[in-house]
């Protein structure tokens, strides 16, 4: 972990860290490296990836329309409407 | 300082107490951060319908740690809990006060699971699956489970009970027959084994506690073996990685643009979006941020995230091997039987290293009961068996 | 030197589902009221899950067999992060690592012949909600009716290469994709939309020049135009070292015909793929493909062909009806009652087609059953029903498909008469009204009898034979 690195993540994350914070993070990454070398003693060779524990499929649903809430109800806890819209600054195309 | 993040009034019995990660439509529900201060579902959880279905009250919201994964719930924006000089859950107290029944919560990284540890409680997080989902504030979604804490693991059963079983608005929900199946009891494990590798940094305190387990599963007739699987270990490194990605992933709807907190000031969209975050959200979780967007990084993704994932599969397969031979594993659930402030003052991050204890089941959905401050561990759907062992551990009565 | 342009698309076509593709809300937002088929799961609400809907997968299984794709069996969702109003959860669900179809072939045929153009993969994946920026001068308006619209993506290998085989290869996927009826595929509804990967290099190279992207292009005549300008400017720039290109992100200002550099951000394109915990893998087993596979129809050149060779149309009626599935089956309906290809062709290309394009509805929306159009033409053909009623008749069923053109021709009084008696009596009021027209018909004006004609075929109200009728009015005016 590099102070640029850590600076793109938190473009990427949309987040501004404080001084003390980044210094606090620096230090959780290198703690990580006993993660990293766990990890690498681990003979993943010969296995698949494991996304879900538990081995079922889908069950898919049947394509029928239910709109059960109002917009009114949906933007209740809103920011900022205006004329059923969320509203945010305006996005420079 | 407040256990209730929201109460209910003349709250009838039997009730139950809700983690702040479970959605309610007639309270609100914070998440333990500052993002969702007032935030009101519009929905309640699957598991909260089946509750008031059954006659259950709810009896409030409890106080939780930002997004509920770190130590015991010390990140809370309400601030952390201590009573006697330990931290200390707010679920757990609300249960220990017997101002509710019973508790039902979402394990994301197992706090719960440490708290009743420390709490002399009995917590069951079921088998991944076994209860909806739906209705919980998402952050490890491949592994957190809704789980239920009471003071005995009859309790937890009954409890488990009503929420269990399957449910077609959560995609990973297993069949009813699964569903049923998880609630099977039984009477004494014939074989129970105890992994060493995990009593390696623990106190001694924590030792005694797995030493009497032992005992009274062999008073129950058991055959106890202590065996070493140094490859649970790494269920750890697997599960920070795995928990951290999916964490970022989802609370990055977090915005201030559709609810929830927006900053005061901004200008343009990236600083709506940078200063609501910025502010709303507390040091743990943007570590926990920022760790888990680089783990999927186009550079990463390989060597990291897709190791992790393939590391939960040698896990499950590890464990597999051992419930062809064992019905239940023991493990400690803590390493100590109380955290203090000064210990996270020390080190925020201490949930990613305290869960070595808990991060084996979470990492493989697995079923485990922590019971007299110890964890067991069983196959899949052998949620209903575990809850009849932890009795021989806590010495309840039939 | 002479160069070669290489062009990939990704085409995005929105699916005709009815719901949206993990929630139950309508998939129908064009034109409707902002935020009204939205629910807490579509506007990034946190405790919704997402739960597959059936009919996309349908869908896009089609999508990929009518492009001679193979379907992967196993096919897994994957989450795609980035931040934009426009995407409330702040990822989308696509499909990263097992796409529902890879390896496909499409066949285009341009002035320069045929060939083929090979598809990379087909992926199913959510829309975006809309944003509206003529509101408010400092605020951008978020509508998310869109959000979660099933889309697939078609992406297709680097085998073009030029404005008319592009256009070639997007008729012929808004083709088949319409004839499969999984999709309107209307780029001014925006139910189809392009990015368009660019590059030139001196011709005979196999290495590839600098790529440039241009997004979401709705028309294909400003892809036409946006091609036709590229190529000019990254030859310009190989040529006349004008500029460096650079792989880039452009924007096409269609009005003032030029692309533009779009500023980027530092973190554009960092998605951050990984697999969705909350989507099973969907498992496409024996009986799910073939019930797919059974329900799509033959291709449009296919048809084209049978009604040719087996059937005796002219290519013209036969390009005509294949031009949609909906107006291929109502005419093969019709041609099974009558057992007449060709009149059943003239009824499709001269009333059904017109009467579409006179209510401005596509081919697409043609729901006419087309037995109930067999029975019509029978009824016109043996002389039951007067074919201006037919025309009338048609006209009912196209706005209440429940009818049956017998009973309405019935009750309606439709029914040609065999009724003599009744004709001569009309045709005797006729002529005595008329003393005009039938001395001009006696002086061999020929036209004057048609007045008379046509007085007694509207009194008679179209139920009579024009033959018929027509003897007995000449007769009985000789007889005078």
């Amino acid at each position: 972990m590099t102070r640029e690195i850590l600076r793109r993540l938190e473009l990427l994350n949309q987040l501004s860290l404080t001084e003390e914070e980044k210094e606090s993070v620096m230090a959780f990454f290198d703690a990580r490296e006993a993660d990293a070398a766990c990890l690498e003693s681990i003979d993943t060779s010969e296995v698949e990836r494991m996304v879900h524990v538990m081995p079922i499929m889908t069950v898919v649903r049947e394509d029928v329309v239910s709109q059960p809430y109002s917009r009114e109800e949906l933007q209740r806890s809103a920011p900022e409407t205006d004329e059923g819209y969320w509203c945010v600054p305006r996005v420079v195309e | 300082m407040s256990f209730y993040n929201a109460k209910a009034e003349n709250v009838s019995s039997p009730s139950v107490i809700l983690d702040d990660m479970i959605l309610t439509k007639d309270m609100p529900t914070t998440a333990g951060s500052r993002m969702l201060d007032s935030y009101m579902s519009l929905f309640d959880a699957e598991a909260v319908s089946k509750l008031r279905a059954a006659g259950y009250a709810i009896a409030g919201k409890a106080a939780v740690g930002e997004f509920a994964f770190d130590l015991i719930g010390e990140s809370a924006y309400g601030g952390a809990l201590v009573r006697d000089g330990k931290l200390v859950s707010a679920a757990c107290e609300i249960l220990l006060s017997g101002e509710a029944d019973a508790a039902v919560t979402l394990d994301v990284n197992g706090s719960v699971r440490r708290a009743s540890a420390q709490s002399g409680l009995v917590s069951l997080k079921p088998t991944y699956g076994t209860v909806s989902r739906f209705g919980t504030v998402p952050v490890a979604c491949s592994g957190e489970c809704v789980s239920v804490v009471a003071e005995t693991a009859d309790k937890c059963a009954e409890i488990f009970s009503v929420i269990v079983g399957h449910d077609a608005k959560d995609g990973t929900s297993l069949s009813a027959s699964q569903c049923q199946a998880a609630l099977a009891r039984a009477s004494a494990p014939k074989k129970v084994c105890v992994i060493e590798d995990f009593l390696q940094e623990v106190d001694a305190d924590v030792k005694d506690k797995i030493d009497a387990a032992c005992a009274a599963f062999e008073k129950a007739g058991a055959t106890v073996e202590k065996i070493s699987v140094p490859t649970l270990l790494a269920a750890r490194a697997a599960w920070n990685i795995l928990f951290s990605a999916e964490l970022c992933n989802n609370v990055s709807r977090y915005d201030g643009v559709k609810y929830g907190y927006r900053a005061e000031s901004f200008s343009g969209i990236d600083e709506l979006y940078t200063n609501s975050r910025t502010e709303a959200f507390g040091k743990l979780l943007k570590t926990a941020i920022i760790y888990g967007s680089e783990t999927l990084s186009t550079e990463n993704y390989m060597k990291v995230y897709d190791k992790a994932l393939r590391t939960r599969r040698v896990i499950a397969e590890k464990f597999a091997e051992l419930f062809a031979e064992y019905d239940a594993v023991l493990l400690p659930a803590v390493s100590k039987m109380a955290y203090t402030e000064e210990m996270v003052a020390e080190k925020h991050d201490l949930c990613y290293v305290e869960n070595l204890y808990t991060a084996p089941a979470s990492v493989t959905g697995l079923p485990s009961v922590v019971c007299g401050g110890v964890a067991l561990i069983g196959p899949a759907l052998s949620d209903g068996k575990l809850l009849s062992y932890a009795k021989i551990v806590t010495g309840e009565e039939n | 030197m002479r160069y070669e342009t290489v062009i990939g698309l990704e085409v995005h076509v929105e699916l005709a589902t009815k719901s949206k593709i993990f929630c139950s809300c309508s998939a129908h937002s064009y034109g409707a009221e902002p935020n009204t088929h939205v629910c807490p799961a579509c506007s990034g609400m946190p405790g919704m899950l997402p739960v597959v809907n059936k009919r996309v997968v349908d869908y896009g299984m089609k999508a990929g067999l009518m492009l001679n794709c193979d379907i992967n069996r196993i096919t897994t969702f994957d989450k795609k992060s980035y931040y934009y109003p426009d995407l409330p959860a702040a990822y989308q669900t696509t499909q990263w690592f097992a796409p529902v179809a890879v390896n496909g072939l499409v066949e285009i045929e341009t002035s320069k012949g045929k060939k083929g153009v090979r598809i990379k993969q087909i992926h199913m994946e959510e829309d975006a909600g809309k944003l509206v920026h003529d509101i408010r001068e400092d605020t951008t308006h978020v509508d998310f009716n869109r959000t979660s619209v099933p889309l697939i993506e078609i992406v297709s290998q680097p085998d073009l290469s030029s404005a008319e085989e592009v256009e070639a290869y997007l008729e012929r996927l808004k083709n088949l994709l319409r004839f499969a009826r999984v999709a309107e595929c209307e780029m001014a509804h925006g139910t189809m939309r392009c990015d368009v990967n660019l590059s030139v290099r001196p011709e005979g190279s196999d290495k590839l020049g600098v790529r440039t992207e241009m997004k979401n292009m709705n028309s294909v005549e400003a892809i036409k135009r946006a091609i036709e300008y590229e190529t000019a400017r990254h030859i310009d720039a190989l040529e006349n070292h004008t500029e460096i290109l650079v792989q880039e992100t452009r924007r096409w200002d269609d009005i003032k015909g030029k692309s533009y550099a779009m500023r980027s951000k530092e973190t554009a394109g960092d998605y951050r793929y990984f697999p969705d915990p909350n989507v099973m893998p969907v498992q496409i087993d024996d009986e799910w493909f073939e019930s797919i596979k059974s329900s799509l129809p033959e291709f449009p050149e296919v048809k084209q062909k049978k009604y040719e060779e087996a059937l005796g149309l002219s290519s013209y009626d036969a390009e005509q009806i294949t031009r949609s599935i909906a107006l291929c089956e109502c005419f093969e309906a019709a041609y099974a009652v009558t057992g007449n290809a060709k009149d059943a062709a003239n009824w499709m290309i001269s009333e059904v087609m017109s009467i579409l394009n006179a209510r401005q509805m596509t081919y697409d929306q043609l729901t006419l059953d087309g037995r109930a159009l067999g029975e019509l033409i029978k009824l016109v053909s043996d002389g039951t029903v007067g074919r201006a009623n037919g025309k009338k008749i048609l006209a009912a069923m196209f706005d209440d498909t429940a009818i049956s053109p017998k009973i309405y021709a019935e009750t309606n009084g439709m029914i040609v008469s065999n009724d003599t008696g009744l004709i001569e009596k009309t045709v005797k009021a006729a002529i005595a009204e008329a003393p005009k027209a039938v001395e001009d018909y006696k002086n061999g004006k020929e036209k004057a009898l048609m007045a008379i004609y046509g007085k007694c075929m509207k009194e008679l109200r179209g139920n009579c034979d024009p033959q018929v009728l027509k003897t007995i009015l000449i007769d009985m005016i000789n007889q005078m």
